[in-house]
């Protein structure tokens, strides 16, 4: 009880205060390269209008050869079109007003680990199967707003209405 | 009367509070094969297994709507787009080693020439090597192995003039054999580096 009306009284002069921020601080070089290391799982073959990815606070213009990131944003415009080819070979294209996040991914042969989640938020997709699909098709799955599918080593093509 | 009102009422609602109908439809992939997918919902699911097969989710709570087939009119108009943009297909290479090296055999220094010569012509905006060894040695030495001829791939196509804007270099050591063999067989065809040119 005292330690509390302690801190509320440190808080009110001000000093809790700079110190939260002094920690708050120090901890950004921290949370940013957190950010920064997601995993690359892509990049952006094919596009065409408006194309952007966005990582966290960042909104990047998407371009060839931009790279995309787990956990990335890829958003279309009206009009606005883009490729994405992951690292084993799937790929994914988007048409116009679209969203796609690649959620959790794992391309690692060596190890026997693969994962694919994909998250389909709105607008017109076409899925193509790359290697995961050959070598652990179970471990493919597309989310949508209101339903999963489980794919095995094919071409899908999806539509979220508006 | 007012148990079917307030059935109504309870469907209106958890409809109304969904987002868009979502459409899946099952078409052959490039090489012409029609693989499966289930579309699951909390309500049940449905199977996708022929080309053309065409489901429909219009809430999470129902069941996915009959399998129908999809009209090729509905598709080119709302997957135009899409179906424009897709990437095309890669360009993909083999190129062999010698036994327990780097050294590549003969034959694919030809190869050599021709990834380069596709790098340029395709204008490459990525190109993506794997090194992979047989199953003879220890998954260590493996590892390194295919390391080694991953880097040496890609340390050759940049010194020949391969064209690309970004380039990724893997190892599967004996991982992802082209031949599968039990462990501990020397098979040439597996002493290799795949070379994919997007």
């Amino acid at each position: 009880m005292a330690y509390y009306s302690s801190m509320t009284f440190l808080w009110g002069t001000g000093i809790m205060k700079l110190l939260f921020c002094i920690v708050l601080l120090l901890m950004l070089p921290a949370i940013s390269t957190a950010a920064g290391e997601a995993a690359v799982v892509g990049h952006i073959q094919t596009l065409q209008g408006s194309v952007w990815i966005e990582r966290g606070a960042l909104r990047l213009g998407g371009e060839a050869g931009s790279e995309v990131r787990q956990g990335d944003i890829l958003r279309t415009g009206k009009p606005g079109a883009v490729g994405l080819v992951l690292l084993d070979n799937t790929t994914v294209s988007l048409g116009s007003g679209s969203e796609l996040v690649v959620r959790d991914y794992a391309f690692q042969p060596r190890e026997g680990k693969f994962t694919l989640v994909m998250q389909m938020l709105k607008g017109s997709f076409s899925y193509v199967s790359g290697l995961i699909g050959k070598l652990a098709p179970d471990a493919i799955r597309l989310q949508l707003p209101e339903a999963t599918i489980a794919v095995r080593g094919t071409k899908l093509l999806v539509e979220i209405g508006d | 009367m007012r148990a079917s009102y307030c059935l109504g009422l309870l469907l209106t609602v958890l409809l109304g509070a969904c987002g868009g109908r979502q459409s899946i439809v099952l078409v052959p992939d490039p090489d012409g094969r029609v693989g499966r997918a289930e579309v699951i919902t909390a309500g049940g699911k449905r199977l996708l297994d022929k080309s053309g097969d065409m489901t429909q989710v219009r809430s999470r709570i129902l069941q996915p709507s009959a399998v129908s087939t999809a009209q090729a009119g509905y598709l080119a108009e709302r997957f135009g787009e899409a179906l424009a943009i897709e990437p095309p297909a890669p360009e993909k290479f083999v190129l062999y080693f010698e036994t327990g090296t780097t050294v590549l055999k003969p034959p694919s220094h030809e190869v050599v020439n021709q990834i380069v010569a596709a790098s340029q012509r395709r204008k490459a905006i990525s190109i993506a090597i794997s090194g992979h060894t047989d199953t003879a040695g220890s998954v260590q030495l493996n590892d390194d192995l295919a390391r080694q001829r991953a880097d040496f791939v890609h340390q050759l196509l940049t010194l020949r003039g391969a064209e690309f804007k970004r380039i990724s270099v893997s190892s599967h050591g004996k991982g992802n054999p082209a031949v599968p063999t039990a462990d501990g067989v020397a098979e040439p065809r597996n002493r290799r580096a795949e070379i994919t040119v997007y």
